[in-house]
């Protein structure tokens, strides 16, 4: 008899063989045909079940008592019961229970009903049997079979334990009827979720929804919550919901109270309830829809000003911890390096390969040559520790480079800085080229640490906390940078320096050492400025060239050999390229007319915005 | 004259290079032992020749480093490619009248500023006008507040990066991303034949060699001292009453419209123009032929022009991994070793002579001043 | 009663860098056909006066006159320099990469246009002129040397030629005699007085030998903290005892 459903269970079989797979595309692909494919199976296995089963005997006793008193067994119990139960009504009743046992294991099993991971085994006695596959298939692609109530291997009519492909057992199907229940039950353990996050993201979900029905498990939730951010969710859900009754009094009061909270998430409710409220001429509703509509438009564009600050805040960091080595090189020494993008990469390939030898390890193969290193395969909170080594080893990784650089070419330019300007391009291009052979051409990722992902939302305001690191480590690299040049005896060599070459030559200071000292600093800072770029985005050979002109140009809009101007500066280039994109709604505009912009600030003043005035004395 | 070409020897080897390029190369094509591949690769060579001397004006000769001057190249390539792209006509890909890339971006109508590009004359006069105004505007602006020296050099890589910004966008109209490609006739020619080809490659020559003899009389006439003056000391230039400013915006108004000419004769034979050729790599590229050929001299740019692009043509076939290599590190050496560029070399070994002949002699006066010691005491 | 011409006049000029008073109060009058000497102490501000005056530096306040109607404060320098104003630099400054002649030729009188450069010619008179000038700064023989080439006292006189190349009504000279060897230094006052009357020449210097040599009978101006000290011929200052205890003395004290 099965041999002729075959051909309706190999959808299944074959869905499931691919979506095995681990690309991603494909991955995404399946997820559209299973969509396309989910309502014909869903019938035709459904058919095929229930005929199955009246073959095998519809006069089974112990199922009739069963459907007699829900069970109070487990989750897990419970599922298996409801799974091979035939009656529509029985089945979600089963499901309905789920919400009283234990939530997680509730949410678990519907959830892997739901994803198809249970499938029906026909016991040596005729009977359906919930079961789930076990271990990797044999060479004949059959699977071990574990019974889902009992967790113990399913005996074959034979008496061996029983193993099967995937196209010789069916899935266990759900309907929409039931797949409405099953959402009712998640939706119910959701509101109930310990994690905050979960519990939250219920609540407006449910708010969305905007299904009356919901309003008294969201009443029920609030006389329990205790969290003062669930509760306003809570609140503002249950009015986005209220905007559905019948009674106009209660849909006003609620669109005046999503309207006092400035809910985002209500618009397109409170739009609807305008144009209904239209249509029916009650004038007093559309008046309160207007004024709500504005007063959350007004909250909006508060939200936007405020995030456009933070993000104006975070972006200017980043120009900040790009420029600042730049600010030591370029505005102290008056070296034009062209190369400082390319020490910024390589701080982001240090951070980069720190990161695998906590990992897995690295193969590369850089001019033919095979090299590989073996990781030391740590995970969790030692393996994010990687960044705090990242961090020192960027830091001198570039400036030994740095250093290089200033033996091998720049110290011959110091009075030719346009020569130096050459040069150091120069140099950048073998550097690049270097990377490229080396790590390939394509960018690679680095993963943050755990503690740099996720975000904090504050009235609709959403700081993500790597932007929030970012200016953590813009304040943290500028302290250093102030302590290094203020509070130590290098940071008086160099001011001495940099003030007068001539005269500190004169009372002994070692001059080119100094040089040295400040330049592999200043190359040590663009390092760290890749560590810190690898965590906010992919890092590849031309990175450092995506930076070099913002750099230049926040050093010479601060005033060259000023650290406070280039702070400053990079701050407010941060600020303005956020808010005319904002304005402008267009990034790249943006980015121009900033261009654009800092052109005539330097005709207005040519030095920065705090030149180092010197004078010659008499 | 103080550059190394002075006395007769320079002036041969200008004349056979000129023979060479202008009339030699193109008769070897015509009779069929240079190929139509190379003679349009010599034709690209050429037409950087010219930005190359462009950008010598500048930095050699003024001493004013500007990494736009690819800008200014691409700019007059843009606008002659303008009147190239409606001379396609409907033998573009959708059959249209408007050039291929407004169709694909849903365009009805050719945009107003197009339409007057329908006329060649008015084409050519932008691709003087429309770089030569930038350098006017820019360099107004620039000059005015005293910028100068690698702060120029910044500045004008950020007008760059802006302008390159905006031409990757498709809202401008300009092809965005891709550019101007697959042009088909010019006056009437079909640009795919070798004749139209050898023409087009031979009025690069003479331009070449046209532009050559103006920037000669430019920098040898008292504009020219005026010129190396401020590269020297603008101080003392403006304590001599001449408005260094003024004279700057003129070179960098000049050089622009010479590099935009070179972009112009480059855009048909090469047969595309996209915004990845203006960035500011290609800029200090021609700074780096400027630098091998030898700046503050007329044919250093050029023989560095056409030497490197030479090399690369050879490089990027044999070792395409290690061109960007060899470049960079051919930069360093030169700008460490060889300020005056591959001319200045027999300037470089004659002073190293000297200086050991010099040298000799000291020391043979020494060794004269200490040997009669001993028998005077 | 009578009209006196004042070709430079300074009023209440201030100028300070960063907190510095470089220039304090300082008030200026320059008469027609003098040849004045400016000394004072290192940091007395003379460099800076010179730099008000080219307009390479603009004052905090203060009025700045030449020939009693043109307002120096609001023009730049190569405006200024046209006025007729030219400067000597301190440490000598011209264009090495040019020959002698070529040197002159840059600062002889005329326009100074773009245009010019181009096209304009050089006239007969211009040659003779540029002849002359070799012969005073007694350079003839090095006229088509590099200047860059010359000893340091020679690149002095160059530099003062210039300033005779371009008929500068007020010459402007900045320690003409630092670097030089003594005999150099004779001869530079020996050239300095013969063109004192046919021009106005302002000399800053430091070496007393020298001022004695060049201002004979004529003022001397003391520079002090930005302001003028004390005025008077040669011998009356030496002896003033503000001007003894504020820079000679202190030099003296110093040997």
């Amino acid at each position: 008899m099965r041999v002729s459903y075959q051909p309706l269970s190999f959808h299944v079989g074959a869905r499931r063989k691919v979506t095995g797979g681990d690309v991603p595309v494909a991955r995404e692909l399946l997820g559209f045909l299973t969509t396309m494919l989910r309502a014909p199976s869903r019938i035709v296995t459904g058919f095929g079940c229930r005929l199955r089963a009246l073959i095998a005997g519809v006069a089974l006793a112990h199922a009739a008592v069963l459907a007699e008193a829900v069970p109070a067994g487990s989750a897990k119990e419970i599922v298996a019961e409801a799974v091979v139960t035939l009656d529509a009504d029985r089945q979600r009743e089963l499901v309905g229970s789920l919400a009283d046992t234990d939530p997680e294991e509730a949410a678990l099993w519907i959830g892997k009903w739901k994803e198809g991971e249970i499938y029906l085994f026909q016991d040596a006695e005729g009977n359906d049997v919930a079961v789930l596959l076990e271990g990797e298939p044999d060479s004949a692609e059959k699977y071990g079979i574990v019974s889902l109530a009992s967790g113990k291997p399913v005996t074959a009519p034979d008496g061996t334990a029983a193993r099967a492909t995937k196209d010789e057992l069916y899935l266990a199907d759900t309907d929409s009827g039931l797949r409405k229940v099953m959402k009712g039950v998640t939706d119910r353990i959701a509101l109930a979720s310990p994690d905050l996050k979960k519990r939250l993201q219920a609540v407006q979900d449910t708010g969305l929804e905007q299904d009356p029905s919901k309003l008294v498990l969201l009443e029920q939730r609030l006389a329990v919550e205790e969290e003062g951010r669930v509760k306003k969710a809570l609140a503002e859900a249950m009015a986005m919901i209220r905007l559905r009754a019948e009674d106009p009094v209660v849909r006003q009061t609620a669109v005046a109270e999503l309207g006092e909270m400035g809910s985002i998430a209500a618009q397109g409710a409170i739009k609807t309830v305008r144009g209904e409220a239209e249509k029916a001429g009650q004038v007093s509703l559309v008046a309160a829809c207007d004024k709500a509509q504005k007063d959350i438009e007004s909250h909006i564009s508060r939200v936007n000003t405020v995030g456009t600050l933070f993000r104006g805040l975070s972006l200017g960091s980043v120009l900040l911890v790009v420029a600042i080595g730049l600010a030591i090189t370029f505005g102290l020494m008056g070296v034009i390096n062209m190369a400082h993008g390319e020490l910024i990469v390589v701080g982001a390939y240090t951070t980069y390969l720190i990161q695998n030898l906590f990992a897995a390890g690295i193969h590369m193969s850089p001019f033919g040559l095979k090299i590989s290193i073996p990781g030391m395969n740590l995970s969790g909170g030692a393996w994010d520790c990687y960044f705090l080594v990242a961090l020192p080893a960027s830091f001198l990784m570039a400036a030994g480079v740095g250093l290089l650089l200033e033996r091998g070419v720049i110290r011959f330019l110091y009075k030719r800085p346009l020569e130096s300007l050459l040069a150091t391009w120069g140099v950048s291009m073998v550097i690049q080229q270097l990377f490229r052979l080396v790590f390939g051409a394509n960018n690679v990722q680095v993963e943050s640490p755990a503690f740099l992902s996720g975000n904090w939302t504050v009235n609709d305001i959403v700081f993500g906390w790597n932007r929030v690191f970012v200016i953590a480590f813009a304040v943290l690299i500028v302290f250093l940078t102030w302590a290094v040049l203020n509070k130590t005896s290098l940071g008086l060599l160099i001011r001495a320096v940099m003030q007068n070459r001539g005269m500190a030559a004169c009372m002994g200071v070692r001059t080119e050492r100094v040089n040295m000292m400040t330049f592999a600093f200043g190359s040590g800072l663009a390092g760290l400025a890749g560590a810190f770029l690898s965590q906010i985005g992919n890092v590849g050979p031309n990175l450092g060239q995506n930076y070099i002109v913002d750099s230049f140009m926040t050093v010479v809009v601060g005033g060259v050999g000023n650290i406070m101007g280039t702070v400053i500066s990079a701050l407010g280039i941060g600020m303005a390229d956020q808010s005319l994109q904002q304005i402008l709604g267009n990034p790249v505009l943006g980015k121009i007319l900033v261009l654009g912009a800092i052109i005539l600030f330097l005709q207005w003043k040519p030095s920065g915005l705090f030149a180092t005035r010197s004078r010659s004395l008499d | 004259m103080n550059t190394p070409l002075a006395g007769k020897a320079p002036t041969i080897l200008l004349a056979a290079v000129a023979l060479f390029l202008v009339v030699v190369m193109p008769s070897l094509n015509a009779a069929g032992v240079v190929s139509d591949f190379t003679l349009n690769t010599w034709g690209k060579y050429v037409c950087y020749a010219i930005l190359a001397i462009a950008v010598d004006l500048l930095w050699g000769y003024t001493g004013l480093l500007s990494l736009g001057q690819a800008l200014f190249f691409s700019l007059g390539g843009y606008m002659l490619g303008m009147h190239l792209m409606l001379m396609i006509g409907k033998l573009g890909a959708y059959k249209s009248d408007l050039p291929d890339f407004m169709v694909f971006l849903g365009l009805k109508e050719l945009p107003d500023f197009w339409q007057p590009f329908y006329s060649f004359p008015f084409a050519v006069l932008m691709v003087l006008a429309v770089p030569g105004l930038l350098a006017g505007v820019f360099g107004y602006l620039a000059f005015r507040s005293r910028i100068k020296g690698v702060y120029f050099s910044i500045l004008t890589q950020a007008l760059t990066y802006g302008a390159a910004l905006m031409f990757f966008r498709n809202d401008l109209m300009m092809g965005g991303n891709n550019g101007f490609t697959d042009f088909r006739t010019l006056l009437g020619a079909d640009l795919r034949s070798p004749e139209i080809k050898r023409a087009l490659y031979i009025a690069s020559a003479i331009t070449l060699m046209l532009v050559f003899i103006g920037c000669k009389w430019l920098t040898t006439s008292r504009f020219g001292l005026i010129q190396r003056a401020i590269r020297d000391s603008e101080n003392r230039v403006l304590f001599s009453g001449y408005s260094a400013a003024n004279f700057k915006l003129f070179v960098f108004v000049i050089s622009a419209v010479i590099a935009g000419i070179g972009g112009a004769l480059y855009v048909p034979q090469v047969g595309i123009i996209n915004p990845s050729e203006m960035m500011t790599e290609k800029s200090l590229e021609a700074v780096v032929w400027v630098a091998v050929g030898g700046r503050g001299t007329l044919i250093g740019p050029v023989l560095g022009a056409i030497g490197v692009n030479y090399l690369k043509s050879w490089a990027t076939t044999e070792y395409p991994d290690l061109w960007l290599i060899i470049l960079g590190a051919t930069f360093v050496i030169v700008v460490l070793f060889l300020p005056k560029g591959l001319v200045g070399v027999p300037a470089q070994i004659k002073a190293m002579i000297d200086r050991r002949k010099a040298l000799k002699k000291d020391r043979a006066d020494d060794l004269a001043a200490i040997n009669p010691s001993p028998e005077a005491e | 009663m009578s009209m006196v011409h004042y070709l430079l006049a300074a009023e209440g000029l201030n100028k300070s860098f960063d907190g510095f008073k470089a220039i304090n109060d300082l008030n200026f009058v320059l008469e027609k056909g003098e040849l004045r000497t400016v000394i004072g102490p290192n940091g007395a501000g003379k460099t800076t006066f010179l730099d008000l005056i080219t307009g390479r530096t603009k004052p905090d306040s203060g009025t700045l006159h030449f020939e009693e109607t043109h307002d120096l404060l609001r023009m730049n320098e190569y405006e200024i320099y046209r006025l007729g104003i030219g400067r000597k630099f301190q440490t000598p400054t011209v264009y090495t990469d040019h020959t002698v002649r070529e040197n002159l030729l840059l600062s002889l009188a005329g326009p100074r246009s773009i245009w010019h450069s181009l096209f304009g010619r050089i006239r007969k008179e211009q040659e003779e002129r540029m002849d002359e000038i070799l012969h005073t700064i007694k350079l003839t023989e090095r006229a088509h040397s590099k200047a860059g080439s010359l000893a340091h006292g020679q690149k002095q006189w160059l530099e003062i030629g210039m300033l005779l190349a371009q008929d500068a009504k007020l010459l402007l000279v900045d320690e003409p005699a630092a670097g030089m060897t003594d005999e150099e230094t004779h001869r530079t006052g020996e050239l300095l007085l013969s063109l004192a009357g046919k021009h106005t020449i302002v000399v800053i210097e430091h070496d007393m030998t020298f001022v004695r040599q060049i201002s004979q009978g004529r003022t001397v101006t003391v520079l002090h903290q930005g302001h003028v000290l004390c005025e008077g011929p040669v011998d009356k200052v030496q002896n003033d005892e503000r001007v003894i205890e504020v820079y000679l003395g202190r030099k003296s004290k110093a040997a």
